[in-house]
């Protein structure tokens, strides 16, 4: 059989951000990728420098679109540990009902793209149709229907009135059934069946290897959930299950996903049951000394490390992140060895790559 | 749920999309969109210039007074200046209208002027402290502290000094 070697990216039809990847391939069968990124570098990392702390929460959350809140949300966390700041206990309850309407929508939004790559193009509209309710509750609750603008050093800066609340609770009731339909048709659906399972499968063992994380851990069962392990803001206080699957293939990991928008939606409601009363954020401006902290977070993709320094000026010394796309790439190894050329897009979409996140 | 038996129930249902530009389309009442200005209740503190990301907020002393600019072409709509504006003299409206004409970009700002006041004692001029931001500091006013107000800051040392007796 010829081997041949194929480029695909960085700039490609199939691609909607830009990598590039060097398949060497065996006739139709991938022998091995070589992933080479770098083509969006920012230099964002440097420019949260150039910028004081107020400044730095809406620039982390225009790193990425699909995870905008969990950035300022950890990048608050880190400060708030700095400065020795408790939130008021119904702010941790607002930071949660802001990071899981993100996941719902991040990860319909995947799993939606996924159906549009095997050129399921009706069942892609459905999805999205379903994602919009996510959508408008965005637009409505917080003014945006990408970047929230929820955090504030020290809280948060949207409340939810009665009004709101009923709004709230109304769409995600609504968005139930349609979900449970949308998760029956992703398990059951013979054409879903015949292009993910058994495709891109990551071993349980290599999963731990790699120390991926987010749903592509959790598909191949590894249980790792950053909300369950170190809870922050009110997690701890919420009852979160763990999704894990275990096929470890392109379905497993869709189904977690979508599994996961059922919990998020579980948790927004338990968050209206449970939520007290009071205020939203400390008052007056803070101080931040010195010091260096390190806060973490479980974004729609995986587990989000910040690691910030300050010297006492009102610009850090230093920020730093680790998304979860970085450590989740370098499995596309495992994932795609072994698969035909027709598989790649749908692998690549299978770990939801964020590139602008990961070269920031 | 049978696919088919799905897609046939939204064929029913008619299009999800909104009929826009020739029917009404959603907009929410939060929703961050073109920004306002309200002169009469900016005490040029600046903590909008400050908190703000994008840079496109900026202050310049005018013969008219302190002049507020913002520019819609570099603003973000985070919201950051008006969660930040003690005296809600800065707020983001539902007006999201804000496609334009390439040659118009340098008209896609919000301007505003905050007109000095002459000092009671000295006549300099001074940025008259606004009602709303008073009402924050003090529980009641009292006509000491009115009169206090239509100082400037080194007549007002001056006053304090003398136990504000003036």
């Amino acid at each position: 059989m010829t081997t041949y070697t194929i480029p695909v990216g960085p700039l490609h039809v199939a691609l909607e951000e830009p990598m590039y990847f060097k398949v060497e391939v065996t006739g139709e069968t991938i022998a091995s990728v070589d992933i080479n990124a770098g083509h969006v570098h920012r230099g964002v990392e440097y420019l949260t420098m150039q910028r004081n702390f107020y400044q730095n929460i809406t620039l982390t959350e225009r790193l990425c679109s699909l995870c905008s809140n969990s950035h300022p949300t950890t990048y608050c966390t880190a400060l708030e540990a700095i400065a020795g700041i408790r939130i008021p206990e119904r702010a941790r309850y607002l930071r949660v009902i802001a990071d899981e309407i993100k996941r719902v929508a991040s990860n319909l939004f995947n799993v939606a793209i996924m159906a549009h790559i095997i050129g399921f193009d009706s069942l892609f509209m459905h999805v999205m149709e379903t994602r919009e309710v996510a959508q408008d509750v965005k637009e409505t609750i917080f003014g945006n229907r990408m970047d929230l603008g929820a955090n504030r050093i020290g809280g948060v800066r949207y409340d939810l009135d009665a009004k709101n609340q009923d709004y709230l609770s109304q769409q995600m009731e609504r968005m139930k059934a349609d979900l449970a339909e949308i998760v029956d048709i992703y398990r059951n659906n013979s054409m879903i069946a015949l292009r993910t399972v058994g495709v891109g499968v990551l071993p349980h063992d290599k999963a731990l290897e790699y120390a991926v994380v987010g749903p592509v851990a959790r598909g191949s069962g590894v249980a790792y959930d950053v909300r369950s392990k170190a809870p922050y803001a009110a997690y701890d206080r919420l009852d979160v299950p763990v999704v894990t699957e275990t096929g470890g293939d392109v379905r497993a990991r869709a189904l977690v996903r979508l599994r996961e928008v059922q919990v998020a939606i579980d948790l927004i409601q338990q968050c209206l049951r449970d939520m007290p009363d009071g205020p939203i954020a400390i008052g007056g401006l803070p101080r931040i000394p010195a010091g260096e902290a390190i806060a973490k977070s479980e974004a729609p993709r995986g587990e989000l490390i910040y690691y910030l320094r300050t010297d006492g000026s009102d610009k850090p010394e230093r920020l730093k992140w680790r998304v979860p796309s970085y450590m989740n790439w370098d499995a596309l190894h495992v994932m795609m060895e072994g698969n035909r050329i027709s598989d790649i897009p749908l692998i690549v979409n299978s770990i939801d790559p964020c590139i602008s996140c990961t070269e920031r | 749920m049978n696919m088919l038996m799905l897609l046939l129930r939204n064929l029913a249902r008619g299009p999800s999309t909104d009929a826009f530009p020739f029917g009404d389309t959603f907009t929410p009442e939060r929703l961050r969109g073109r920004i306002r200005f309200d002169p009469e209740l900016c005490t040029g503190c600046r903590m909008c210039a400050h908190v703000c990301a994008g840079d496109a907020i900026h202050f310049d002393e005018t013969d008219e007074g302190l002049r507020f600019t913002l520019w819609h072409n570099t603003c973000t709509f985070c919201g950051l200046c008006e969660h930040y504006c003690q005296t809600k003299a800065i707020h983001l409206t539902d007006d999201w209208h804000l496609a334009h004409l390439q040659q118009d970009k340098y008209a896609m700002i919000e301007q505003g002027v905050v007109a000095p006041a002459a000092c009671a004692e000295c006549g300099g001029r001074m940025t008259a402290p606004v009602p709303a931001l008073t009402a924050m500091a003090y529980r009641a006013s009292n006509r000491r502290i009115e009169h206090l107000q239509t100082l400037c800051p080194d007549c007002r040392r001056k006053a304090g000094v003398k136990g504000g007796r003036s």
